[in-house]
C-alpha cells in the first residue's frame, strides 16, 4: 500500500468530528486522467453503405442511425417540405408491414422508430434492447428500401403538417427562427421553408421520385452504437440492407447567401405579443475552416453559457430576460452565427442596443487571459460530458464525418481548442461575428416597436405569414369604436372623489359642442395628493382626437402633456408621473391606429357606444402620458342600482381593463348614458357624481 | 397458410423476447446520514469520467402559503446567487470553467433539486459549491429584486407568451379544491402578484426554514473513489448547522369523484383549439401508482397508443394526443393524469372531447389485452435500462426512490412493481380513477385576434 493510500485510508477513517473544515475558496482541480476518445470500428458493406460501430456493453441498448443525403436541400421548388414527408412517411409502413404494424413491433418491444430530415440529411433512427437489435435492424432497413408512401398516409400527413405549420406560426421562438434562417441565406436553399401551399402541392408522385433518387445506399452512413460486436452488427445490417443499390446525384450548385453592406431589421408583427424574441446574427464559413477552433472558443466567452457576456448583462445585471445565449451552428455548406434572447415588450430596443455593443466588444477588445481561459476550460472539461452514452458517442462521430471533418478531428478537438490564442479568437471573431453587415429578426407587438426598432436600424416588417406590412398598417387590431355621435350632447357634470367614503377632492367635467366638433374639459383638485390638473381634449365632428394638452401639478409636481394627432401619427411632448413618482419625460412621434382613443378622453365617449348586457368593446388606445399605444377593454358585466350624491340611478356596471389600472364605470342604463360613478377596484377610491 | 407461418413467427418472436428479456442492471449504493442530519447516497461506477452531484431538498410549491405562490421556484434562483465564500454571479462561472455542463436547479411541486454533471476531477469542486450554499447562502436585495424580475420573464417566456402551457402550467391544477388541498391546487410558476408581494426577508425565512441540512439528501454519483468523496462530504458538510426549525405539515384533504369539472378557456397564443382532460391519482407511493402509469403509456405513449392511433390516425380529429400523468415530476400527495388533444384543423373541441372520452371508457369497460400490457411494460423497461446511462439519471432515479418510496433501495425494486402490474389492474385503476367525476376538462379555444 502506497503512503497516498494510506493517508487516504485514515482519512476515510477518521470521525468526522475530526475532519478538517470547509476551504474559505474553491478547491483546486484534481488530477486529469488522460482519456482518449472511445475507440469506433468501421466497415463499408457491399453496397456502398459506411458502418461505424462504437461498442459499449454497459447497458443492454442498442441504437441505430441512418444518414441519407437527402435533406430538404432536395426539395424541388414550390414543394418545400418534401424531404420532410418523406422522412415522416419511411416509417407509416414498409415492406410488408402496414404503418400501424410497424409501431406495434418496435413500440411492443419498447423501441422506438423514427425518421427526420435537416437541410442536409435524411436520418433513420432506431433504439432497441439489445435482444431486440434485430428488429431495430429489420425495420430501419424496410423503411430505407421498402416504404409503401400510401396515398392514405400521405393524406393523413399532411393534415398533420398543416396543423404544426399553424402551431409553429403560434410559437414566437419558431417564427424567429423561421424568418432568420430566410433572412441569412436568402435563395440557398438552407432558407427555404415549407408553407402551407408547398405542402399541398406534394403528391406520392413527388415522394416515389425522391425516395428512388436520393435513398441510395452509396454516400448513406450507418453508426451502430451500444451492446453489438462488430461482426454481428456487420452480419444484421447485411440482412438488413440486402439487394439495395444506387448512388443519389451529386447536389446541384446552391445560389450563395446574401453579404449584406449593412445591418437592417426584419420586424415580424405579432400583436399582444408580451416580449419580443430578437435573433441577430449572419453567415459565417465551412465547418472545415480551421478558424472554427477559435470561433467556438469566442462564442463561449460571447454568450455559449450561462456565465457568458450575454446572460450575465442581460438577465443578471439588467434583469430584462430569463436568458440570453449566443450560437455557432456548422452545416455542410456554409455556417451561421447568431446570437437570441426574449425580453418584456417594453425594454426590446435597450436589448437589442446591448447585444450589439456586445458583438462589436468580442470584435474590438482582446478578450482578457483569465476570460479566455476560462472559455476554454469550459470546453475542454465538459467534452467527457458530452460522451458519456454509446448514443452521445455516435452521434458526435456521425456529425464529424457527415461534415467532411478531419479524420483525427475528434481525437485532437480538445488539443486544438486548448491552443486558441487571444489574437486568434479575434481573427476568428472579426470574420465571423459581423453585428453591423448582418440581420436583425425581432418577433413582438410591431405596434409598440416598430419605431424603438427604426432609431437602431431600418426596419422592414412582416406578418406571422411572411406577408409585408405597411408602417401605417401598423395599427392596433381593433375596430374604431361604434360610437353615435348624436349622443354627445352638451353637459357639465360634477364629481366628488371619495376614498373611504370621505370627500378628498373634486372633478368637473364639460363636453361643449364647437365649430368644428367637440371640446372636453376635466378639471381635477386633490389637495391631499397634491393633485391639481386641467385636461383639454379637441375632437373632431366624428369624435377623433386632435389635440390634447393637460397642464398641471400631481404629487406636488408639474406635469404636462400637449400632443397633436394628424395623419396618422402623434406628435409632441408628455412629462408625467412613473410608477415610481417620478416625473418621467417622453418625446413622443409615433404612428397611431386609426380609431384610437386619447386615453383621457374614453369618459368623453361613454354616452356615445351603443350599451346594453353583456356588450363588450376593444378600444385602441394612446396613452399620450406615457407615448404608448395599447388596448383596453370594456366590458358591461351587470345591472345594478347605485346612489350617489346626485340621487338614485339604474346603471350597467361596466370594467375597463388593460390599461395601466383596473377602473369599474357605472353609466345610467338611460339615454344619455351618463357616468354616475367610478370605482378604482382594490382600493377604497370612488369618483361618485354630485350634479 | 400465411397467416399460420405469421403466427408461429410471432410467437418464436416473443418466445425469443421473453427468454432474452433484460432486468435493469442493479445500482449499487451505499448510504449513510451526517450527524446534522444531512443523508448521504453514494453510487460509484466508472464507465465514464463522470460524475454528477444532485442535492434535493424536501421543499417545493406545496409548501407555499396563499400570496405566495411561486415562492419555492423563486428561492431556487437565489440558489445561483452566492454565498459566503462565492461572489453574486461566479457560482455560475465556477461550473463552466471546471467543464461541468448541463448544471441547473428545478423546482416541482414536491422537492427542489441542484445538480452539477462534472468531469470527475472535478467532484470536489461540485461538493464545495452545494455546501457552500447549504450553509451561508447570501440574501440582497439587489439580488433578490433581480431574480425577481428573471422568474417573471421566465413567467412571460413559459405561460404567458406560448400556446397551451398556461393551461399546462396554471389552469391544470383547478383540477384540485383550494379549500381542502392548497399545496396541489396552485401553479408552480405562481401569479405575478404574488411573485411582486414577496419580499427579501422572506427569503431568509425560507431558507431556515426549508434549507437545513436535515431536510437535504445528497447524492454523488459516477467516478470517485468512495473514501475520498467520504471525506470530502465530511469535511465540506459536516459543520453546517443542522435542523432549525420544522417545517409544517402539508395538508392535503382532496376529496376525489367530487363531479365532473368543465371550463372553456381562450388561449389568445394558440391558432388550433385543444381539449385537455385532467384525472386525479393517488400519490406516488399508491399500489395502484404503477398501474396508472402503464396505463399512461397504453393510452398515450407512441404511434401505436390508443388515443393516437383512435383520434390522430383513424378520426383524424388530433393533430397529437399524449398523456402525461404528473408533467412536472412524481407528488407525495394527489397527482394528475393528464391528456392533452390538440384538435386538427376543422376539427371542433367538443367532438374532440368526446372521442378522448369515449377511448378512457373503453379501457375502465373493457380493459387491456395482453400485447397492450406487454407494450407498456417493454416501454417501462426500455425507460429504466436507458436511464442508467448518464451519472445525473442514476442520481435522479435514486432521488426519487428515496424521496417518494422511502428508501434508495426502492430504486431496484421498484421496476418489479411495475412487472407485477397485470391487465386487471390496469381495468380497475382506469374504472377507479379515470372517470368524468373525477376530472376537469378545459376546453381551449384559439381567440380570433380581433
Amino acid at each position: 500500500m502506497t503512503p497516498a493510500r494510506l493517508l487516504m485510508l485514515a482519512l476515510a477513517l477518521a470521525p468526522a468530528g475530526a475532519a478538517a473544515q470547509a476551504p474559505a475558496s474553491p478547491p483546486p482541480a484534481g488530477p486529469v486522467r488522460p482519456a482518449a476518445f472511445p475507440p469506433f470500428q468501421e466497415a463499408v458493406l457491399p453496397n456502398g453503405i459506411r458502418m461505424l460501430l462504437v461498442e459499449n456493453h454497459a447497458q443492454p441498448v442498442v441504437s441505430l442511425t441512418l444518414s441519407l443525403p437527402a435533406g430538404s436541400r432536395y426539395d424541388p421548388a414550390g414543394k418545400e417540405g418534401l424531404a420532410d414527408m418523406v422522412a415522416g412517411l419511411l416509417t407509416k409502413g414498409a415492406g410488408k408491414r402496414s404503418a400501424d404494424e410497424m409501431a406495434a413491433a418496435i413500440e411492443g418491444v419498447g423501441g422506438s422508430l423514427s425518421a427526420d430530415a435537416d437541410a442536409e440529411f435524411l436520418t433513420i433512427r432506431a433504439n432497441t434492447l439489445t435482444p431486440d437489435a434485430a428488429l431495430g435492424f429489420a425495420l430501419m432497413g424496410d423503411a430505407a428500401i421498402r416504404p409503401a408512401l400510401a396515398d392514405s398516409e400521405l393524406g393523413l400527413l399532411r393534415t398533420q403538417t398543416l396543423s404544426g405549420l399553424q402551431l409553429e406560426l403560434s410559437q414566437p421562438a419558431s417564427l424567429a427562427a423561421r424568418y432568420f434562417a430566410r433572412a441569412v441565406y436568402g435563395a440557398h436553399p438552407y432558407g427555404r421553408s415549407s408553407s402551407p401551399e408547398s405542402v399541398r402541392a406534394i403528391t406520392r408522385d413527388d415522394l416515389l421520385r425522391f425516395q428512388r433518387a436520393r435513398l441510395r445506399p452509396a454516400g448513406a452512413l450507418l453508426v451502430v452504437a451500444g451492446d453489438l460486436t462488430l461482426s454481428a452488427a456487420r452480419q444484421l445490417a447485411a440482412q438488413a440492407f440486402s439487394g439495395w443499390t444506387g448512388t443519389p446525384a451529386a447536389a446541384a450548385p446552391a445560389a450563395a447567401p446574401p453579404v449584406p453592406s449593412r445591418t437592417s431589421i426584419l420586424l415580424v408583427h405579432r400583436p399582444g405579443s408580451v416580449q419580443s424574441n430578437i435573433v441577430i446574427g449572419n453567415t459565417t464559413f465551412l465547418p472545415t475552416d480551421p478558424r472554427g477552433y477559435a470561433l467556438t472558443v469566442a462564442n463561449r466567452v460571447l454568450g455559449g453559457a450561462a456565465s457568458s457576456r450575454l446572460f450575465m448583462i442581460l438577465r443578471e445585471q439588467k434583469s430584462w430576460t430569463y436568458g440570453a445565449y449566443s450560437d455557432i451552428s456548422e452545416p455542410r455548406s456554409i455556417g451561421t452565427f447568431e446570437a437570441r434572447t426574449e425580453v418584456r415588450t417594453e425594454v426590446t430596443d435597450s436589448a437589442l442596443r446591448e447585444i450589439l455593443v456586445q458583438l462589436r466588444r468580442i470584435r474590438s477588445e482582446p478578450v482578457p487571459a483569465s476570460e479566455l481561459d476560462a472559455a476554454k476550460n469550459s470546453l475542454v472539461g465538459s467534452f467527457p460530458l458530452s460522451i458519456q452514452t454509446a448514443t452521445q458517442v455516435a452521434a458526435a462521430v456521425t456529425s464529424a464525418r457527415l461534415l467532411d471533418r478531419p479524420a483525427d478531428y475528434l481525437a485532437t478537438y480538445r488539443t486544438r481548442l486548448s491552443a486558441v490564442t487571444a489574437p486568434a479568437l479575434r481573427a476568428a471573431a472579426r470574420a465571423a461575428i459581423r453585428p453591423d453587415a448582418g440581420v436583425i429578426v425581432v418577433v413582438g407587438d410591431g405596434t409598440r416597436l416598430y419605431d424603438k426598432l427604426r432609431a437602431i436600424a431600418p426596419v422592414r416588417i412582416i406578418d406571422a405569414e411572411g406577408k409585408p406590412v405597411a408602417p401605417a398598417d401598423l395599427v392596433v387590431a381593433a375596430a374604431a369604436l361604434p360610437l353615435d355621435v348624436g349622443k354627445l350632447v352638451a353637459r357639465r357634470d360634477s364629481f366628488a372623489v371619495m376614498v373611504q367614503g370621505r370627500p378628498f377632492g373634486a372633478q368637473l367635467s364639460t363636453l361643449e359642442l364647437t365649430d368644428s366638433g367637440f371640446r372636453y374639459t376635466e378639471e381635477t383638485h386633490i389637495p391631499m395628493a397634491g393633485v391639481q390638473q386641467v385636461t383639454t381634449l379637441d375632437l373632431d365632428k366624428a369624435a377623433g382626437v386632435r389635440h390634447v394638452v393637460q397642464a398641471g401639478t400631481a404629487q406636488g409636481k408639474e406635469t404636462r402633456i400637449d400632443i397633436v394627432y394628424a395623419g396618422g401619427r402623434a406628435r409632441g411632448s408628455a412629462a408625467t408621473p412613473g410608477k415610481d413618482g417620478t416625473i418621467q419625460t417622453v418625446t413622443v412621434d409615433t404612428t397611431v391606429a386609426a380609431g384610437s382613443v386619447d386615453d383621457n378622453g374614453i369618459l368623453a365617449l361613454l354616452p356615445a357606444l351603443p350599451w346594453k348586457a353583456g356588450a363588450r368593446w376593444t378600444i385602441p388606445v394612446f396613452m399620450s402620458g406615457q407615448g404608448t399605444a395599447g388596448q383596453m377593454t370594456l366590458a358591461v358585466s351587470g345591472a345594478d342600482s347605485v346612489t350617489v350624491p346626485a340621487g338614485t340611478f339604474a346603471v350597467y356596471r361596466a370594467e375597463l381593463t388593460g390599461g395601466p389600472q383596473p377602473l369599474t364605470f357605472f353609466v345610467t342604463t338611460a339615454a344619455p348614458h351618463r357616468l354616475v360613478k367610478v370605482t378604482v377596484p382594490g382600493t377604497p377610491i370612488e369618483i361618485q357624481l354630485v350634479k | 397458410m400465411r397467416r399460420a407461418l405469421a403466427l408461429l413467427s410471432l410467437a418464436a418472436a416473443f418466445v425469443v423476447h421473453r427468454a432474452g428479456a433484460q432486468e435493469p442492471a442493479r445500482i449499487a449504493f451505499e448510504s449513510y446520514t451526517l450527524p446534522n442530519g444531512l443523508r448521504v447516497i453514494l453510487a460509484e461506477s466508472h464507465t465514464a469520467q463522470v460524475v454528477a452531484v444532485d442535492v434535493w431538498y424536501n421543499v417545493g410549491s406545496r409548501n407555499e402559503v396563499a400570496g405566495r405562490t411561486g415562492f419555492a421556484h423563486l428561492f431556487e434562483h437565489m440558489m445561483f446567487q452566492g454565498s459566503a465564500h462565492v461572489k453574486k454571479g461566479e457560482h455560475m462561472g465556477l461550473l463552466d470553467r471546471a467543464g461541468s455542463a448541463g448544471y441547473n436547479g428545478s423546482t416541482t411541486e414536491d422537492r427542489t433539486n441542484y445538480y452539477e454533471p462534472l468531469p470527475s476531477n472535478r467532484l470536489n469542486l461540485g461538493l464545495w459549491l452545494e455546501a457552500d450554499r447549504m450553509r451561508s447562502l447570501a440574501i440582497t436585495d439587489s439580488s433578490f429584486h433581480n431574480q425577481r424580475e428573471a422568474v417573471k420573464e421566465e413567467r412571460r417566456l413559459r405561460v404567458d407568451n406560448q400556446p397551451y402551457t398556461k393551461s399546462i402550467f396554471e389552469d391544470a391544477y383547478t383540477l384540485m379544491d383550494p379549500a381542502r388541498c392548497f399545496p396541489y391546487s396552485h401553479s408552480i410558476i405562481g401569479s405575478m402578484a404574488d411573485l411582486d408581494a414577496a419580499r427579501t426577508p422572506d427569503v431568509q425565512a425560507f431558507f431556515d426554514l426549508y434549507y437545513a441540512p436535515s431536510n437535504a439528501t445528497l447524492i454523488v454519483s459516477g467516478d470517485f473513489q468512495s473514501a475520498e468523496v467520504r471525506r470530502l462530504i465530511a469535511q465540506y458538510f459536516g459543520d453546517i448547522p443542522g435542523s432549525r426549525a420544522a417545517p409544517a405539515a402539508v395538508v392535503c384533504d382532496q376529496p376525489f369523484n367530487t363531479g365532473a369539472l368543465r371550463r372553456r378557456v381562450q388561449d389568445r397564443n394558440a391558432n388550433l383549439p385543444a381539449v385537455m382532460q385532467i384525472y386525479r391519482v393517488p400519490a406516488y407511493d399508491s399500489p395502484d401508482y404503477p398501474a396508472i402509469e402503464l396505463l399512461g403509456a397504453i393510452l398515450g405513449q407512441g404511434e401505436s397508443s390508443r388515443l393516437n392511433r383512435t383520434l390522430v390516425r383513424e378520426a383524424r380529429l388530433a393533430a397529437a394526443a399524449p398523456v402525461l400523468v404528473n408533467p412536472f415530476g412524481p407528488r407525495s400527495g394527489p397527482g394528475e393524469f393528464l391528456v392533452l388533444a390538440i384538435a386538427n384543423q376543422g376539427a371542433s373541441v367538443d367532438s374532440l372531447d368526446a372521442a378522448i372520452t369515449v377511448q378512457l371508457a373503453r379501457v375502465a369497460a373493457d380493459g387491456v389485452d395482453e400485447a397492450d400490457l406487454a407494450k407498456a411494460r417493454n416501454i417501462y423497461r426500455a425507460g429504466v435500462i436507458s436511464g442508467r446511462q448518464t451519472a445525473i439519471s442514476v442520481a435522479e432515479a435514486l432521488q426519487v426512490a428515496n424521496r417518494f418510496l422511502g428508501t434508495p433501495d426502492a430504486v431496484n425494486t421498484d421496476f418489479a412493481r411495475h412487472m407485477a402490474v397485470t391487465a386487471a389492474d390496469i381495468k380497475r385503476v382506469a374504472a377507479t380513477y379515470i372517470r368524468p367525476d373525477n376530472s376537469l376538462t378545459l376546453l381551449i379555444t384559439a381567440e380570433a385576434t380581433p
